[in-house]
């Protein structure tokens, strides 16, 4: 069963969440701050963690880049504020995913399953490798090389620069994205795309004020350029 | 009657015909003026002269009638008179002229006549053939009268000139006039000009707009006056705003636990007893029910901002949301070219949900969905069968909390009475338009104009 850490300090909200997750089929330990979810996860590495944005202590975006700094595990922000700013914020802190308080469990779960599954073409019959331009992707090996260095890329990063490559040069729309890479199958959030294309341009591009592969398609979306 | 014909003009074209009457006015008398002062003057001056080249050719016949026999043509002859004077000799009721009589007599007076026959010498304007003359009259001894007929056609040639010129003058200035209106006009009016451009801002949820200020202190005033409106209107709607946003934000954190609880429960539902599911069927339709209206609420209490406007896909972003309902795709009927507009999208779909919400709730399910495309806009359409909205409550479905009729009878248990009020707001702040219409055939249609705007 999938190990879930749940950092949240209303007691009542985190009880809930972790009776309403462990009926949806996950190992769930919840703790109240930032400081325990780190030792907890250093010493009981989670598959997926859930993050609160207003903590006491070490608030929920320095949470957020000190697990990004341990590893790739997938971060989920469940928080009651939706301002731009903090949802931009969080994102570029290195969180995978962003839901607004009260969110439905049934949804919330879809947003988990959707980023513990396995970036898409790396299944049978893919090629081994796959070339832009100095990015050289492996799907199989979940590798990207930039030149003859490795880049560390996040999941949810890695299957993005996935799907962009599937296409082979082709637009895919934010919606597109949003639906393949975060599964959302209804009008998801579009600064979801923006701020995680960011991150990758700023792991594969030379120069990623002006890139060369991982390129905006004005109107229309994003591509993959060789 | 003609005063508020004039009203309606702007005030631009008044002030405009003000300065031109004005000018016309000034220009029209100082050219009336001249025109008659220089006339009289140059008048005077050709009677002088032509009483005084008579009164010089009358003394030199009255020397020529010495003899006994004179002859009178030969001494009308000897005359040196030019072209202007036509010298005559009235001798015991009979006229002497120089050549053949050419209605020459018939153009003297009776009353300079008379004059002359009484010993008085006299002068009085006629026209001879349609043209201004003068006739001087001198009596010479023995009630002879020596007659001189002076044509004016020069001068009046002279006249002609000086009245075209001095109209044309006039009509420049009067033009000018016009001219120098319309530019001050529009130095009065520029600021007239940036007020409504903000207050259209303003309008359509912009509070930072503000009049610039101007050196002129008269104009200063009207800025600062406008801007300190907008500054206590802003801070009275943004102290309502985040009054919504406090209490909806409140509400969070417990309606949180709420959901999830409840979906414990749930999920429990097959083992519970039926009035245990009952009361769990109860706490999850109003937990979602509570949800959807702290979401709106806070929606609504940040509608009123600006849209974030970005390219967007509106017949895609509708196929999709028309997919995730389960609708069947020929509901939707595209006209137009489909071009890419600079819409709100996150708000473009909640106005679709919502209307498509509203169309399950009220009208049996949305039955045609249309979007056409026109220029730089996007028209869309939200047809179903239901009983319509009657036309005295179309103007208030748009209300916070208004519900239809129907809704309210059947208990109003479904919906938050916020969707419709959330839809006006969307499509207010991307500054487009919203009705509603009976539907040809029976049921209400809703119209969305949606135009594109700069990302």
């Amino acid at each position: 069963m999938p190990r879930l850490l749940i950092v949240e300090d209303d007691d009542r909200i985190r009880l809930s969440l972790r009776l309403a997750l462990e009926d949806e089929g996950y190992t769930v330990k919840d703790v109240p701050t930032a400081e325990e979810g780190l030792a907890e996860h250093r010493t009981n590495a989670a598959d997926l963690v859930l993050v609160d944005l207003m903590l006491p202590g070490m608030d929920g975006f320095d949470c957020i880049r000190a697990l990004r700094r341990l590893g790739d595990v997938p971060i989920v922000v469940v928080s009651a504020r939706d301002d731009t700013h903090d949802v931009v914020a969080a994102l570029e802190a290195g969180a995978d995913d962003y839901v607004v308080k009260p969110v439905a469990v049934k949804e919330l779960s879809a947003r988990l399953r959707a980023l513990r599954r396995r970036a898409s073409g790396s299944g049978e019959g893919a090629p081994k490798t796959l070339t832009f331009g100095e990015i050289e992707l492996r799907p199989e090996a979940g590798e990207v090389l930039l030149g003859d260095k490795q880049v560390h890329l996040t999941r949810t990063e890695f299957r993005l620069l996935c799907e962009l490559a599937d296409q082979s040069g082709r637009v895919l729309s934010r919606q597109q994205l949003l639906n393949r890479v975060w599964g959302y199958d209804v009008y998801g959030d579009e600064r979801l795309v923006d701020v995680h294309v960011g991150r990758l341009r700023r792991k594969v591009e030379r120069d990623p004020a002006n890139p060369l592969h991982v390129v905006t398609v004005r109107g229309l979306g994003y591509k993959l350029a060789p | 009657m003609r005063l508020p014909r004039f009203r309606r003009l702007g005030l631009r074209a008044r002030i405009t015909t003000v300065f031109a009457l004005g000018a016309l006015f000034l220009s029209a008398s100082l050219a009336g003026t001249t025109y008659q002062l220089t006339r009289q003057s140059l008048l005077d001056e050709r009677e002088r002269a032509a009483v005084r080249a008579a009164y010089f050719d009358a003394a030199l016949v009255q020397q020529g009638l010495g003899g006994t026999e004179p002859d009178l043509a030969q001494v009308l002859r000897s005359l040196d008179t030019g072209e202007q004077r036509r010298p005559l000799i009235r001798r015991d009721g009979q006229w002497f002229a120089r050549t053949a009589d050419d209605g020459l007599t018939g153009s003297v007076p009776t009353e300079l006549l008379t004059e002359v026959r009484e010993g008085r010498p006299a002068v009085q304007r006629v026209h001879l053939r349609d043209e201004p003359a003068l006739v001087v009259g001198v009596p010479l001894s023995d009630g002879t009268g020596y007659y001189e007929v002076s044509t004016l056609s020069e001068l009046s040639r002279t006249l002609r000139v000086l009245a075209t010129v001095l109209g044309l003058v006039a009509l420049t200035t009067t033009l000018a006039g016009a001219g120098v209106g319309w530019w001050a006009s529009r130095r009065v009016l520029l600021p007239l000009g940036q007020v409504a451009g903000t207050a259209g801002a303003i309008a359509s949820g912009d509070f930072s707009a503000r009049v610039p200020r101007d050196n002129d202190p008269d104009l200063d005033a009207l800025a600062v006056a406008f801007n300190r409106m907008v500054e206590q209107v802003s801070a009275r709607s943004e102290a309502d705003r985040r009054f919504a946003a406090d209490v909806s934000h409140e509400l969070r954190s417990p309606l949180q636990t709420l959901s999830a609880a409840t979906s414990v429960l749930d999920r429990r539902r097959p083992s519970l007893d039926e009035r245990s599911a009952a009361a769990v069927d109860l706490l999850t339709s109003e937990v979602a029910r509570f949800e959807t209206l702290v979401t709106d609420l806070l929606e609504l209490a940040r509608s009123d901002r600006p849209a974030e406007r970005r390219p967007t896909d509106v017949v895609a972003l509708t196929r999709g949301v028309l997919a995730t309902r389960h609708c069947p795709p020929e509901l939707l009927e595209v006209t137009g070219r489909e071009v890419s507009l600079g819409l709100d999208p996150r708000r473009v779909e909640q106005v679709l949900a919502n209307l498509l919400d509203n169309a399950d709730k009220h009208g049996g399910g949305a039955v045609r969905v249309s979007l056409s495309f026109c220029g730089d806009a996007v028209t869309l359409e939200v047809d179903d069968e239901g009983p319509g909205v009657p036309p005295d409550e179309r103007g208030l479905v748009f209300d916070r909390f208004a519900r239809g009729r129907a809704a309210s009878a059947r208990g109003g248990s479904e919906g938050t009475g916020l969707g419709l009020a959330l839809v006006a707001q969307h499509v207010l702040a991307h500054r487009g338009s919203i009705e509603v219409l009976a539907r040809p055939g029976g049921g209400a249609r809703f119209r969305i104009v949606l135009p594109g705007g700069e990302p």
